[in-house]
């Protein structure tokens, strides 16, 4: 790997690396959820393919989310895994029932579907070995779970009835179609757990990826493909719920750890005090002179470095295990 | 284009004696047109009979109440195959030949001897450049010897193959019928003009007999138009519309030629005149839509270029295509020792259909690019899917085509000119040029190749659905081995001839000393030498082979699948398409760890002229983890000229650039990712300040970084460097 840049390029010469080299492992995050939000569990089921060819690619991707869930679970134990034969409706049942027994209301809960999906007018079916499981039924299964924050990530055709099934209050659902009549198989699925591991997500640079990145790099990914492919866009990816930007699904670094430092909490302050100058300024850009706003961008954004800096020097940079 | 205008109108029934018609035919033939409305006026309201009504209605420019009578009259006389045919010219000259074939069909279901339905199939498959048209035309005078039109249509498609001696022989026969003469007389004209006369006795020959015969001149303008002399043929047919105004399909060419000169307003102007005329031209309605979306494209202009891309992809494409044009244009200049006397223009087109509408007025063109002269149009690198094709190339190709054309005055045949051009993108790259298709594999096997003196018709009338691509290949192999065995001089020695009006067979016996006969023979030896290993093994050896080493890697055997696969691909090195046997080797080498060999296999791939964007990024990461920067800079750099528009591709180069401290290109490949509106913008302003700092460009450095920490203003490194630059 090439030198360091000049300045100020140690942090991000190590993301480009892995960025390049795709590396799963940047996904370092099991502490820092657990701090946020409890502990958050995840549940990848893999449906059928129908065909080798989507045979391979369903099982590739959740090999790869099961990886990705691992390492930001921390504990293994949180992740559920259900692919190919096991993939049954009981087996999702079973899954279900467990998770409502673990977790609390402080807790997270993540559920990707992954395969095909159909939908006959009235209800949509996940393809799953045996009985499918009903748009329906997967409502009923989640709304006993107490998870305080769920994430349902339904990537299957047809898939874009379930943002109105299983909306609640506290979920958040994103659907790789706009509707359950876009019912052609799809590619969201590829371009969602590429979104878990690729810094170029993080659209803010907090070294987290929330599910509203993740869907957007995804969303972004889709149009292009269909645009590149020349092909007519069959699926209109849908996100649903209020809490998309604050359900972090992955970290690259050690934000979290800052975070929960109470040595530094002065400095924190002050920090999201600036942030929130940022923002401030930065609604009322349109207002202001484009040289006025520069300058006074400029000077919050050198003061925000210098604290960080501080934050680091105080606690030295720290990654998780 | 159309072959034969408001005449045809009059031959569409010629043999129908009936006299009430003739009085208005005689004056619509000689053109006394207010004469001949009359006639028809008074026709109508005498006449109870549909088809006479269907025929004075036509004439009359009500297309519409035509149609209706036709339909009536062959409802009222369904035996009746004259009246199909009548009907079907009626759809032919609203442009829509499907139906006009399949009322011929269908005459010729009722009467199998009707010549006209022959005619007017032999019509049909001219429009489309088809070789049923000289069947058909055969056809139809082996059961009517007299059949004018039948003559001048195969008169016309021996000049379209430019053979003027075989069209005299056919327009004789024509005017020794009793037919109207006025066709023959305006294709003789062409034959003079085409010789390099300026003036023609059948033009006089024709206004005498007919003084408002437009067609004299917009007839003789089409062959101009195929052999892409389009300056003769605006000049033509500016003189066709001054004798007739109304010679709508005129005006509609006018303006199409006046366009791929260069000349927009002029065009347009034509253009909508012919609307007005004749709203069923699709040609003329494509080509105003198009002028009209092309008021979203950006124009750069410079002495030697003029640029017009989409707005939305120009600041992406803009300096690759301003790189590649320059070099090509300086290349050009110096090898073919012809200096542009104006700026060349490039139009690159995203959408397909509208490069088609540019080139014919038509979609459904299977081209990639297209030369008019110093206007030159081709599909944009979004155009198609990534990897299918390698637009640096095209754009090679054709601007070979400007220098050509001018140099020759436009009088290189299409054969000398494709071949060049095959030849020239060859030899610009690794890589670059067209591989040998299984296509020409076969048709070198079976003998399809033509003579070189015949080559043209290759590309003008195939006979077979490959021969278009296969006579390329020849074209461009037959000036491999001009160059080759005599010298690169002698290739600009046949353009001279060939410019100075000489014929193929002079132009070999005076450039190479040779027959065209014995420089086939010469050919056949040189491709024989080049093409004998995979031509023999290609079926069924190769295609066994790569049978067993696709399902060898399907299932993962990846220790099996080497040593058939390296078989394969030493018999068929050119087959780079998906499943090639080079992607197979580096996969099952990954698979062993050899990574080493994966790149090599891949490199292999790449020169062979493999373009999958996914596999050449697939190359420069292996190159980078082998520790071979330059070399994925390399070909990721290449890559720019098959599918610049991707964005892991722009950010990768940039990186690696600015890893090795080529700040200057970093910048041009990162300000490329930012004009695809990235899904990283902060990443990418982040970087391209990276770059302009290591150029000490304090300013720009700034800029980016307040663009980066804008959209993220927690971003650490670019916090960093902000301090930096402040300290």
């Amino acid at each position: 790997m090439a030198p360091a840049p000049e300045v100020g390029g140690g942090v991000r010469t190590e993301v480009q690396k892995h960025k390049w080299l795709m590396a799963a492992f940047l996904v370092l995050v099991a502490p820092a959820l657990r701090a946020q939000t409890g502990a958050t569990y995840f549940l990848i089921v893999g449906g059928l393919g129908g065909e080798p060819d989507y045979e391979q690619r369903f099982a590739a991707y959740v090999k790869d989310l099961e990886q990705i869930c691992r390492s930001a679970a921390g504990d293994p134990a949180r992740v559920t895994t259900l692919s190919g034969k096991t993939a049954t409706k009981q087996a999702i049942q079973a899954a279900l029932d467990s998770l409502a027994r673990a977790t609390t209301p402080a807790d997270s809960l993540a559920v990707f579907l992954i395969g095909h999906g159909t939908f006959d007018g009235t209800t949509y079916k996940f393809n799953i070995p045996g009985p499918d499981v009903t748009g329906e039924e997967l409502r009923g299964l989640l709304d006993r779970i107490p998870a305080g924050r769920q994430l349902v990530v339904n990537a299957t055709s047809s898939s874009g009835v379930c943002a109105e099934v299983l909306a609640r209050e506290n979920r958040i659902v994103v659907t790789a179609t706009r509707s359950g009549t876009e019912r052609n198989a799809t590619v969201f699925a590829r371009y969602w757990v590429e979104a878990l591991r690729d810094p170029a997500a993080d659209a803010d640079k907090n070294e987290s990826i929330s599910a509203l990145e993740a869907f957007r790099y995804a969303e972004e990914k889709v149009k292009r493909f269909y645009a590149d492919q020349k092909r007519l866009a069959t699926e209109h990816p849908r996100l649903e719920g209020k809490l998309a930007a604050s359900f972090v699904l992955a970290r690259l670094g050690s934000a979290a750890v800052a975070a929960t430092d109470p040595a530094r909490r002065k400095m924190l302050a002050r920090r999201e005090g600036l942030e929130q100058q940022i923002d401030a300024l930065k609604y009322k850009k349109s207002a202001l002179p484009a040289e006025q706003y520069k300058k006074e961008l400029e000077r919050l954004l050198l003061e925000l470095a210098r604290v960080e800096d501080a934050i680091e020097a105080a606690g030295g940079k720290q990654t998780t295990p | 284009m159309r072959r034969f205008l408001p005449l045809a109108l009059l031959l569409a029934w010629p043999l129908t004696a009936e006299p009430a018609l003739e009085a208005c035919r005689e004056h619509q033939e000689h053109g006394r047109r207010a004469e001949a409305r009359r006639c028809y006026r008074a026709m109508l309201e005498a006449e109870a009979d549909a088809r006479r009504q269907a025929e004075a209605y036509w004439k009359l420019g009500d297309r519409k109440r035509a149609n209706e009578s036709f339909r009536a009259a062959v409802a009222m006389r369904p035996k009746d195959a004259a009246a199909r045919v009548a009907w079907g010219r009626l759809f032919l000259e609203t442009y829509n030949r499907a139906e006009a074939s399949k009322l011929f069909q269908e005459a010729l279901g009722i009467d199998p001897q009707s010549a006209e339905a022959h005619l007017g199939l032999a019509l049909v498959a001219s429009e489309g450049f088809e070789s049923a048209a000289v069947e058909q035309a055969n056809q139809a005078l082996k059961l009517r010897p007299d059949l004018t039109e039948a003559h001048d249509l195969l008169a016309s498609l021996a000049l379209e193959e430019e053979d003027p001696k075989e069209a005299v022989e056919h327009l004789d026969r024509a005017l020794a019928t009793k037919g109207c003469p006025l066709q023959a007389y305006a294709l003789k004209a062409a034959i003079d003009f085409l010789a390099g006369r300026s003036s023609s006795e059948w033009v006089t020959k024709a206004l005498a007999y007919n003084p408002t015969y437009g067609e004299v001149y917009s007839i003789p303008a089409r062959f101009f138009v195929i052999t892409r002399r389009y300056k003769e043929a605006v000049g033509l047919y500016r003189q066709a519309v001054a004798l007739d105004p109304e010679l709508w399909d005129a005006h509609a060419q006018l303006g199409v030629n006046l366009w791929r000169l260069g000349e927009e307003a002029e065009a347009r102007r034509h253009l909508e005149t012919a609307y007005r005329g004749d709203p069923y031209s699709a040609v003329t309605v494509n080509s105003l839509r198009l002028m009209d979306s092309l008021k979203r494209f950006k124009t750069f202009s410079s002495p030697r270029m003029v640029l017009k891309l989409q707005e939305k992809e120009a600041d992406l494409l803009r300096p690759y295509v301003e790189e590649l044009l320059g070099k090509a244009i300086e290349t050009y200049r110096v090898k073919y020792g012809f200096t542009p006397a104006q700026p060349v223009q490039l139009e690159m087109y995203p959408d397909h259909e509208d490069f088609a509408v540019r080139t014919m007025g038509m979609p459904g063109l299977g081209a990639l690019g297209v030369t008019f002269g110093y206007v030159v149009a081709m599909d944009s690198p979004s155009a198609r899917p990534p990897g299918s094709f390698h637009w640096g190339s095209t754009l090679w190709h054709e601007l070979c085509h400007v220098f050509v054309l001018e140099r020759t005055h436009h009088k290189a045949p299409r054969w000398l000119s494709e071949g060049l051009s095959v030849y020239e993108e060859t030899l610009a790259g690794e890589g670059w040029g067209d591989r040998m298709t299984p296509d020409v594999i076969l048709a070198i096997k079976n003998k399809k190749l033509l003579p070189v003196a015949e080559l043209d018709r290759g590309f003008v009338r195939p006979t077979y659905p490959a021969q278009v691509p296969v006579s390329y290949f020849q074209a461009g192999a037959i000036c491999e081995l001009v160059a080759s065995k005599w010298g690169f001089p002698k290739l600009l020695a046949m353009l001279d001839a060939y410019s100075a009006g000489r014929g193929t067979e002079e132009v070999f016996e005076q450039a190479l000393g040779l027959k065209a006969a014995e420089f086939d023979k010469e050919f056949a030896e040189f491709l024989r030498a080049r093409t004998e290993k995979v031509v023999t093994s290609f079926e069924p050896e190769w295609r066994k082979l790569m049978e067993n080493v696709v399902r060898l890697a399907r299932e993962k055997k990846f220790a099996e699948v080497m040593e058939p696969a390296r078989r394969a691909r030493d018999l068929y090195p050119d087959y780079v398409e998906p499943g090639n046997a080079y992607e197979i080797l580096a996969e099952a080498m990954l698979a062993a760890g050899d990574k080493e060999g994966a790149a090599r296999e891949q490199e292999r791939y790449r020169v062979a002229g493999g373009r999958s964007p996914r596999a050449l990024k697939k190359l420069a990461a292996l190159d980078s983890e082998l520790g071979r920067r330059d070399d994925a800079i390399h070909v990721l750099g290449q890559l720019l000229w098959i599918f610049p528009g991707d964005e892991e591709l722009l950010a990768r180069l940039g990186d690696l650039l600015l890893e090795e401290k080529q700040a200057q290109r970093a910048v041009r490949e990162l300000e490329s990712l930012l004009a695809l509106k990235p899904i990283d913008p902060a990443g990418a302003h982040y970087n391209l300040a990276r770059a302009y700092y290591q150029l000490q460009d304090r300013e720009k450095t700034r800029e980016h970084l307040l663009e980066a920490l804008e959209a993220a203003p927690g971003y650490r490194p670019a916090q960093k460097l902000l301090l930096e630059i402040n300290r």
